[in-house]
């Protein structure tokens, strides 16, 4: 006989659970009631070491939490678009379209980097590869395809090339360093620039595809005979090889701190919307030890967002001397940003309210 | 798949009963649950597929085919072309290198084995069903990628490298070989314990019968066991593809990424599912992502295809051997 | 070659070494095949296991990531850990009522046609790839709708799981046998309290096992989460209103690294995975087994 108590049991654990079910699902579509001390972000790889030491740093200053995700330029632009996060981070100014689509958006360039072509050539230690602008677009475009290719070998006497076959890699995700290398790569190359462009995502010629500066560092660091393009803190991080560029002044550099700032100098006046582009530095004396594929990097807000207060905080002290000298060192490689670009971020970043 | 002889399910109470309040509300409650969940299918249809509204417009069909994927602003133009090649190649080479061996296995659990190994074995095989693919993925990138490219790719290049198929090995060890193997271990357990349950499933009396007539082993299998469980095979085989071509995650770990398509096995590539993992979130201009979500359109197309013609097969087969299963294959 | 060959001329007794030969040859190739692809699948699961049990400690569960770490402190997994717990839970409240629910509709009340057409319904959820799953919720709730968060995955996930638990269900409440339901109707108690305190009860085993078995799998599913549930910070949190990491997509983003000592967390945390799943479908069968032990035996 069945009792009345266990069918009475189960229909309002059923029902319990499906209310539970169903007001969650509620909850679930009601604004998330965020903490006041967490501002949450996504986007560009290059900008994440600065962040991994910003964030810490800033918590223990003023208790706020910055959580931070790395999912590339592309990918913090549409967040923060669709307003999935309070801050984007790219390395790629946003293009008309992207602006027109966020609406009310602002970039504010709140550090300096670069990307470096990295190597894995065996019997080559880093910095002994040199390449030039031309030779590096051919390369990408599969025009040259063995590492002893005689243009190669050209740039490099004194170095034995071995007959290895190049495998070239690039960023499989929406990417700020793709931006900056493909920006380079359509100056020095007007086959380049025709044929592919330049964006966060471009249609490849040929190569493998590496997801963030750590897919491609590990394709890179796994793949004899491979070169890539990485954000310079990556490079060090996993102590690959770079590349000696040769810039427009005919000098072959590394890109060090002194002469990313020294490509940053370009940059006289900076444009109402902060787009700026400091790839392929002119010949000319001032530039001499520019390093050619610098790039600024941005922290997108909404110009009117419930997160101002905290936001405006948290920038205006990331643009601080003592915050940029923390990301200034040995290990991380950002640059010091020029004043002129420090007062624009600074004009920009008052018209953020709430 | 329970080989269980079941009861037909509950009727309907006779007419003339006094209809309770409570019967009223569980049926109203359930019927409703019921409707979601057939509803939700159809959300899913209709939800993608004007997600890539946008794409589809401007197009329209062949989009298909076009070999081109250029998200660079000013020259922007999609197709699905060279995805649909990677998912239709790196699925049907998966297949053909998981079905004998999973036909195999099958057929050795079931008529060859001796006892006390089918136990360990069939636990082997159901623990591989239950490997998350991320890890199979993970499992691809550090160990297999590099042992395929060392190794086995080299191998093939200098024995077969006449066939277009094995051209240069790639130096990375992502390629659509890699994603091939990957997907083959995916595959072969499902495939195998489908086949398995189908073979035990074979009368005994059929089996019997021949073998008294005089007929070996194998050639009871070969008169018996295939034929009546045929269909069965195929929709396992089917359902297997299905698999295979909706896998994205494995396979984005393990591919290369790559927008053109050559016949060599070992270049770079991208199927439908992988190019939407890989640039989902990160695509910001609205034809983009509308064409990525039309790759998705394309995907389902072909699951829900793979999917229809598994359970056509399944229950055709089910109604020529005369098992009645209330309704439910 | 069919049924009515086995009678036929190739089957003549003078051809019998030859025959034999060939059965030999064929029971040969099987042996062959299985031992192949034996060695596969041992080789991936003793390689996952052997690599992932080296790497293991406490630290992976205790210790939140700490990204870009220049010095060797410990570090883990915790965040993930966490979050699979709240996305997975969170799922299986959401599913495990609503298949009960389809499978008492399908069993109890509807009629052949409805039953045929949910049952295909269900298949074809079934088979849906778990990307466009994905795509589908990100499109539906996430987009313009308040952004990621840990419940809005274990709505993704939950859509996996739905034809599972429906499945099983309607098998379990199919086993149990028509003479109890018309035996309690003919006792004058409602169909509704036969369906919920009668019928529900003999197939909790089988219902237990099903949702296990479920959780088992969605436990390691990455691509819904990713457009649900992918914008995470290294802090441990529970609270599924924002977005959490999970074991897998964290197994995903270390496993494409260079970095030696992110690959070592990454097997930890696949191994600490693997054998949850394992130790869930170990008792999803140990509960079936004794379901059909206890329904015999009444």
């Amino acid at each position: 006989m069945p009792k009345l108590g266990t069918s009475i049991r189960i229909t309002s654990a059923l029902a319990a659970v499906a209310l539970i079910a169903i007001a969650a699902a509620g909850a679930a579509n009601a604004k998330p009631a965020r903490q006041a001390t967490t501002i949450n972000g996504a986007g560009s790889s290059l900008v994440a070491p600065a962040l991994a030491i910003w964030g810490p740093a800033y918590a223990k200053a003023t208790g706020v939490q910055v959580n931070y995700s790395s999912v590339g330029s592309g990918a913090g632009i549409a967040a923060i678009t669709a307003k999935t996060v309070d801050f984007g981070a790219s390395d790629a100014p946003l293009n008309p379209d992207q602006a027109s689509a966020c609406g009310d958006c602002v970039q504010i360039p709140w550090a300096l980097s670069a990307t470096v072509p990295t190597y894995n050539i065996p019997g080559l230690h880093s910095g002994q590869l040199k390449l030039d602008g031309p030779t590096l677009a051919k390369i990408f475009l599969g025009q040259i395809t063995k590492w002893n290719d005689p243009a190669i070998a050209a740039l490099n006497k004194g170095t034995s090339l071995p007959d290895l076959a190049i495998t070239t890699a690039h960023r499989s995700d929406g990417s700020g360093d793709t931006y900056a290398f493909t920006d380079y790569l359509s100056h020095v190359s007007s086959e380049w620039a025709s044929k592919v462009g330049n964006a966060t995502a471009v249609n490849w010629p040929v190569g493998v595809g590496g997801k963030g500066n750590s897919g491609v560092a590990g394709v890179i660091a796994s793949t004899p005979g491979s070169i890539g393009y990485i954000s310079v803190a990556y490079v060090k991080q996993n102590k690959l090889d770079w590349t000696r560029m040769k810039n427009a002044a005919g000098n072959y550099v590394l890109a060090s701190a002194p002469d990313i700032e020294s490509a940053a100098q370009t940059v006289t006046s900076v444009p109402a919307d902060n787009k700026m582009s400091i790839v392929d530095p002119p010949k000319s004396a001032k530039f001499k030890n520019a390093w050619p594929l610098s790039t600024f990097t941005y922290i997108i807000v909404h110009t009117s967002t419930p997160q101002a207060q905290e936001l405006r905080k948290f920038v205006f002290w990331a643009l601080t001397p003592k915050s940029q000298h923390l990301i200034n060192n040995s290990f991380l490689v950002f640059a010091p940003i020029p004043k002129v670009v420090l007062v624009a971020a600074e004009k920009t970043l008052n018209k953020v309210h709430s | 798949m329970a080989s269980v002889d079941v009861t037909q399910p509950a009727r309907r109470p006779f007419s003339g009963r006094r209809v309770h309040l409570g019967d009223v509300l569980l049926q109203g409650v359930a019927g409703l649950a019921a409707a979601g969940a057939s509803a939700l299918v159809l959300l899913i249809a209709w939800k993608v597929v004007d997600g890539a509204r946008p794409s589809i417009s401007k197009y329209g069909i062949s989009f298909v085919w076009h070999v081109v994927w250029n998200p660079v602003v000013g020259r922007e133009a999609y197709g699905a072309g060279s995805f649909l090649f990677g998912t239709v190649i790196t699925s049907f080479f998966a297949l053909l290198l998981a079905t004998p061996l999973a036909i195999g296995i099958a057929l050795f659990l079931s008529e060859l084995a001796p006892n006390w190994i089918k136990a360990p074995v069939t636990a082997l095989v159901e623990m591989l069903a239950a490997v998350p693919s991320v890890v199979i993925g993970l499992w691809g990138i550090l160990v297999l990628g590099p042992a395929l490219r060392s190794h086995i790719e080299t191998w093939l290049h200098s024995g077969l490298g006449w066939i277009p198929l094995f051209g240069a090995p790639s130096a990375a060890g992502a390629s659509l070989f890699t994603a091939i193997v990957v997907l083959a271990i995916m595959i072969l357990p499902i495939v195998s314990s489908i086949s398995r349950e189908l073979f035990l499933g074979v009368p005994h009396e059929l089996k019997e019968g021949a073998l008294a007539l005089g007929t070996t082993r194998w050639e009871m299998v070969r008169g018996v066991v295939f034929p009546y469980a045929r269909g069965g095979i195929a929709a396992a085989l089917i359902l297997g593809l299905g698999r295979a071509m909706g896998e994205a995650i494995a396979v984005t770990q393990v591919i290369g990424g790559g927008v053109f398509i050559h016949w060599s096995l070992f270049s770079q590539g991208d199927t439908l599912a992988s190019k939407i993992a890989a640039e989902y979130q990160g695509a910001t201009s609205n034809l983009d992502i509308a064409s990525l979500i039309y790759l998705g359109v394309i995907l389902l197309a072909l699951s829900l295809l793979a999917n229809l013609t598994a359970q056509w097969i399944v229950r055709s087969v089910a109604r020529q051997h005369g098992v009645t299963r209330g309704g439910h294959a | 070659m069919s049924a009515h060959d086995l009678a036929g001329p190739a089957m003549r007794i003078d051809r019998l070494p030859r025959r034999r030969a060939v059965n030999r040859l064929m029971e040969l190739i099987a042996w062959l095949a299985a031992l192949i692809a034996i060695a596969i699948l041992g080789f991936v699961v003793y390689s996952v296991a052997r690599r992932g049990w080296s790497e293991l400690n406490l630290n992976l569960i205790t210790k939140p990531p700490i990204p870009f770490s220049f010095t060797n402190a410990p570090q883990g997994l915790s965040n993930a850990f966490a979050g699979t717990l709240v996305i997975v839970g969170i799922a299986t409240l959401m599913a495990l009522p609503v298949g009960i629910l389809v499978a008492i509709y399908l069993n109890e009340f509807a009629p052949a046609s409805i039953r045929n057409a949910v049952g295909i319904a269900l298949d074809v959820l079934a088979g849906v790839p778990a990307i466009v799953i994905g795509i589908f919720v990100y499109g539906l709730l996430v987009v313009g709708g308040g952004g990621q968060s840990g419940i809005k995955g274990a709505f993704a996930l939950a859509c996996l799981m739905l034809p599972f638990v429906a499945r099983t269900t309607i098998e379990v409440l199919a086993l149990v046998p028509n003479s109890l339901r018309e035996a309690s109707l003919g006792l004058g108690i409602p169909q509704w309290r036969t369906t919920l305190s009668i019928v529900l009860p003999r197939a909790i085993g089988g219902i237990l096992t099903g949702t296990v078995l479920a959780v088992a799998r969605v436990a390691g599913e990455t691509a819904p989460l990713l457009f649900t549930s992918s914008l995470v910070g290294p802090q441990t949190s529970w609270n599924p209103t924002h977005a959490l990491q999970t074991v897998p997509l964290a197994i995903f983003e270390l496993s494409e690294s260079p970095d030696p000592k992110d690959h070592a967390r990454a097997w930890a945390a696949a191994f600490v995975l693997l054998v949850f799943i394992l130790v869930a479908s170990l008792t999803a069968r140990w509960l079936a087994m004794r379901n059909a032990r206890k329904i015999a035996g009444r």
